[in-house]
């Protein structure tokens, strides 16, 4: 197996195909300082900062063999200048000095960052990117202590609007083309392209055209310095001030990785997670300026009809007044499950269903036909058709619903989480003699004002629940910020999941602003189970979730644990039916 | 005197008979070229000859050490060798017209003068290759000599010396004009191929090198604008008459661009090898109105230049001038008097270098800009000595660290006559700042001290 020195420790490694000397050091957890190379995109070696000192075994011309010193240690040609890692593929016997061990190195990075800071400008006191900043970061550790550059750092325009949701600072661009080369080999736009020559250069779109590329946020975030800004989140807050939570995004069905970022307990950016299996390093940019509903229109604690109006009730008034409703039709409710809601929500659902022994619930598609393109986005605008089909719920028939409805047939409806006059399935007008339990995010929802008990429900940012996308991809989300109340689990699925690089459960930040007073709907449905006098108790998402696993064919192995950060690959439905 | 073969030693240089720019009337038109100068004989007898396969031609092009013009210096045959064999994918002659070194003015009379040539250069060069198209990347300020190229170009689709089918043989090969932007860095070689690309002109990588991995990713070979006039010199005298013009080890006529302070600056016609004094004395002129020789850049601007105490006994050959610690480049002397301010003169090409740099590379985007600041702060009498230090910090940090230019420093050192084919610029302006600084230290240390 060919194998590498780095710094004087040998490593191994398969090969089939060479990998290149920085991925490779990364890989073995050695860093290198870098900022053009990224993994996804083409490699063009035009930062300079990840050198290092190469050389490979000798061998003698003819023979082929290794030369030998006297000690008989295989001599090692050194290249005579530095090389940049990214650049040279690792290759059987190579013997390779980084910083750690090579003062020539060390040197030399410091000296190219001496450069790239030469006309950059110190804005990091106001710069978005600084606490995150590969540049900051790089320079503090290997970078000079002070600057001999005594001139005046070249100008360039401060705010130039890229296109609707990307504003650049040219002065902050170190020039890595990174941003480039994502819309010329990522997303295929071709919308940027380098302007100038020279220290004068930056990133520019064609005269007159917009960089409305719908990715055309992923170049903030490969950006390795300020310089491409979120126009909708610059200056809004700063790196440290948020925790940042591992989740998945629900405006559609692809079920991209992300992070949620949050401050007081509002959502304030989105920005993609890796995942190989999803989403690579990418995310739409609908994804991620669609965070606002998290924090806008939420409701303001459960609500009651009294005498005609809606008015604010206790969480115990509000399940008395859902039950009631459901006791009082019988088995004569439509249940309305959710592909917006959790898998774990819609089975207890299906369950309090069963338990009252009404029909199996269904659930209102949103699809917008033409709207997916093959990549990140999807026709369907829902995070969870898959989960909801897998658990048996079929569509609703918008005729049929209605003449069942006009013929007396439901006498009440239960929905989760959806909102059925806003998607044209109902007109507010004919809903005015049924009574409807509302479980809803916002208030912005249209079935609010005909509803009798309005429950509100926690989203995707405030829950534990399993969402399962198109390719049949079963994901855990994870709470980003807290609800009112307390509640044990979420309280230590939130600690779990933000042991990350900003921040600890324990954060001070964490306090009672801006707390919806909203519950998932595992904590809800089972009260109104409570109600009825009928039993949906668990033991917390997790373990309806390892239910699900067990007793629906369509999840098996869907555990949290299995599920982790990365999610699992459910069996296709088809794949199944041919097996059976 | 001639000697026995006909070709001209570099001791008998006064009695040089000019072949690349001879004084004949209008040689730049067709029918000149062909009545006057055995014009398309030298690729006529080649198609019509069946022993001249293209392998053939290869090799005595090979044979002749016919060293590239363009400043690397490599032998072109060899170069052309690199080519892959032909399979069905499209072959391409890129020819670097791109002339933009500063110092650098020779190619420019070959196209105003005697384009025909190059044209007939890049038939052969065409043929040895079994090359489909051949794009000349000109410079685009040259404007009045593209149009009258393209005048001429036209000429040759119309009487069948281009197109399908060339002189009625079975060879079929095109030449397409291409004129530059304006920009220093499509004068190197994958710069300008990224150009011709229709793309920005930032240099790619090596390797894969061109005859890999070139236009649009085919194979190609790139080569300068006299490089390929040479190849119908050879074609029509042979290889032994042209190696053996001029210096041995770099041989054949050459254009000598000679500039700054002489009496008579212009493109001189000689063989390699001559004595740079005799050059500058004997030939342009001597320096302007008597004065002192203070130094010499002997090859564009991104030569190492050279003190006077420096060039004795050097001639222009890339062995000697690289003894002397310069090199061959593009034979565009500069000639500066003693009364030149050298920290001034380094500002202008330090502005030149700072203006073209393309940005893409860190080193060399932030580190010629604020050389020239150093610069301009020391011209205009505000040095400090701790300057000079961060002169040469700056030069070292640069050196051998930027994209492009520490490949080429590389592969200078594994193979001393390395080509790329650039118009000068390939390789040079970095790398040689470093020694330009060295060369300059006390020059500049002197008008530091006078100015402080």
């Amino acid at each position: 197996m060919p194998e590498i020195t780095v710094d004087g420790e040998t490593i191994t490694f398969e090969n089939e195909e060479e990998p290149k000397l920085l991925q490779f050091c990364l890989d073995q957890g050695v860093e290198l300082p870098h900022f053009c190379y990224h993994p996804a995109l083409s490699i063009p070696a035009n930062c300079r900062q990840c050198l290092v000192e190469v050389g490979t075994p000798a061998r003698d011309r003819e023979s082929g063999e290794l030369e030998r010193d006297e000690d008989g240690n295989v001599k090692i040609n050194w290249m005579p200048e530095l090389q940049t890692s990214c650049s040279i593929s690792a290759s059987d016997g190579m013997v390779v000095k980084t910083h750690r061990t090579s003062e020539k190195v060390r040197r030399g990075q410091k000296d190219n960052l001496e450069f790239l800071l030469a006309n950059h400008p110190l804005d990091c006191p106001i710069c978005d990117q600084a606490g995150h900043c590969p540049l900051q970061i790089q320079s503090y550790k290997y970078g000079p202590e002070g600057s001999r550059f005594e001139f005046r750092k070249i100008h360039k325009p401060k705010r130039v609007r890229l296109g609707p949701n990307v504003t650049l600072d040219a002065e902050r661009c170190i020039n890595c083309t990174r941003c480039t080369r994502f819309t010329e080999e990522i997303s295929g736009s071709d919308q940027l392209t380098i302007i100038e020559r020279g220290v004068r250069n930056y990133p520019l779109t064609a005269p007159g055209e917009e960089f409305d590329d719908p990715y055309s946020m992923n170049t903030i975030d490969i950006c390795p310095v300020g310089a491409l800004t979120s126009s909708d989140s610059r200056f809004q807050a700063r790196a440290w001030e948020m925790s940042r939570t591992p989740s998945i995004t629900t405006t559609n069905a692809k079920g991209s990785n992300c992070f949620y970022h949050v401050r007081d307990n509002l959502i304030m950016d989105v920005t993609p997670r890796p995942n190989d299996a999803v989403n690579k390093f990418w995310l739409a940019d609908e994804d991620r300026l669609d965070y606002k509903r998290f924090n806008n229109d939420r409701p303001e604690g459960p609500q009651v009809r009294r005498k005609g109006t809606l008015q604010s009730a206790s969480w115990e008034e509000v399940h008395e007044a859902a039950a009631d409703l459901v006791r009082e039709a019988g088995e004569k409710v439509l249940f309305l499950g959710s592909a917006r809601a959790t898998v774990e929500d819609n089975y207890l659902l299906k369950r309090l269903a069963d338990a009252v022994d009404a029909d199996a619930p269904r659930f209102i598609p949103h699809t917008e036909p033409g709207h997916g393109d093959g990549w990140l986005r999807t026709d369907d605008r829902t995070p969870n058709r898959q989960g909801v089909e897998r658990l048996g719920f079929r569509p609703v028939d918008e005729k049929m619903l209605r003449s069942q409805l006009d013929a007396g047939e439901y006498a009440a409806i239960y929905v989760l989480e959806d909102d059925p006059v806003a998607s044209g399935l109902f007109e507010a007008e004919d809903l005015k003699d049924v009574p409807i339990a509302l479980h809803h995010y916002n208030t912005t929802n249209e079935t609010l004002p005909v509803a009798n008990a309005a429950l509100p429900a926690a989203t995707v940012v405030e829950t534990v629940g399993t969402y399962v996308s198109e390719d049949g991809h079963a994901q855990r989300v994870r709470p980003a910020k807290e609800i009112k109340g307390t509640s044990r689990i979420l309280t230590q699925a939130m600690g779990a999941a933000r042991q990350d690089t900003h921040g600890t459960p324990f954060d001070k930040w964490h306090n009672d602003q801006n707390r919806v007073d909203c519950r998932p709907g595992w904590v809800s449905l089972p009260a109104v189970a409570e109600a009825l006098d009928r039993d949906l108790s668990h033991e917390g998402p997790k373990q309806v979730m390892g239910e699900v696993a067990g007793n629906v064919d369509a999840f098996d192995g869907a555990t949290y644990d299995a599920m982790g950060l990365a999610g699992v690959r459910l069996e296709a439905e088809s794949d199944r039916a041919t097996a059976a | 005197m001639p000697t026995e073969n006909g070709a001209t030693k570099v001791k008998d240089w006064r009695n040089y008979d000019r072949v690349l720019l001879p004084p004949i009337q209008d040689l730049h038109k067709l029918e000149v070229y062909e009545n006057e100068y055995e014009g398309y004989e030298a690729i006529r007898s080649i198609l019509g000859d069946s022993e001249q396969d293209p392998e053939a031609v290869t090799n005595e092009m090979k044979a002749a050490n016919v060293r590239g013009r363009g400043g690397a210096g490599f032998n072109a045959g060899l170069k052309w060798s690199f080519m892959p064999e032909p399979d069905d994918r499209p072959r391409y002659l890129a020819c670097n017209a791109d002339e933009s070194e500063p110092g650098t003015f020779k190619d420019r009379q070959l196209m105003e003068y005697n384009p025909h040539l190059l044209f007939e250069g890049i038939l052969i060069a065409n043929y040895a290759m079994q090359i489909d198209a051949c794009y000349i990347y000109t410079r685009g300020e040259y404007v009045d000599w593209i149009m009258e190229m393209q005048r001429e170009l036209d000429k040759l689709y119309d009487k069948g010396y281009l197109g399908e089918n060339i002189f009625g043989s079975d060879f079929s090969t095109e030449i397409i004009l291409h004129k530059g932007a304006g920009a220093y860095i499509c004068g190197e070689e994958t710069g300008m191929l990224e150009s011709l690309e229709g793309k920005r002109g930032y240099p790619r990588t090596k390797p894969p090198f061109p005859a890999q991995n070139g236009l649009w990713g085919y194979p190609t070979t790139v080569n300068n604008v006299e490089t390929l006039a040479h190849a119908v010199l050879v074609m029509r005298h042979g290889a032994d008459w042209f190696s053996g013009i001029g210096a041995e080890s770099h041989p054949g006529p050459t254009l000598y661009g000679i500039s700054g302070h002489v009496e008579r600056p212009g493109v001189y016609e000689y063989p390699t090898g001559m004595l740079i004094t005799d050059l500058i004395d004997k030939v342009a002129g001597g320096v302007r109105g008597g004065k002192d020789l203070k130094a010499v850049v002997p090859g564009g601007a991104s030569t190492p230049p050279l003190r006077a105490d420096m060039i004795e006994g050097v001639t222009m050959d890339a062995e000697s001038l690289t003894e002397a610690g310069s090199l061959m480049g593009t034979a565009g002397i500069l000639v500066l008097d003693e009364d030149t301010d050298m920290v001034s003169w380094l500002r202008r090409v330090a502005h030149f270098f700072q203006h073209e740099s393309c940005g893409q590379c860190t080193p060399c985007r932030e580190g010629t800009g604020w050389i020239e600041q150093v610069l301009a702060r020391m011209d205009e009498g505000k040095g400090r000595i701790r300057d000079l230090d961060l002169l040469l910090d700056l030069s070292n940090q640069i050196e051998g660290r930027a994209l492009h230019r520490g490949r080429l420093h590389r592969r200078r050192r594994a193979r001393p006559a390395g080509g790329s084919g650039g118009t000068g610029v390939s390789g040079r302006p970095i790398a040689s700042f470093s020694r330009r600084m060295f060369s300059l230290l006390s020059a500049i240390r002197q008008t530091v001290m006078r100015k402080t």
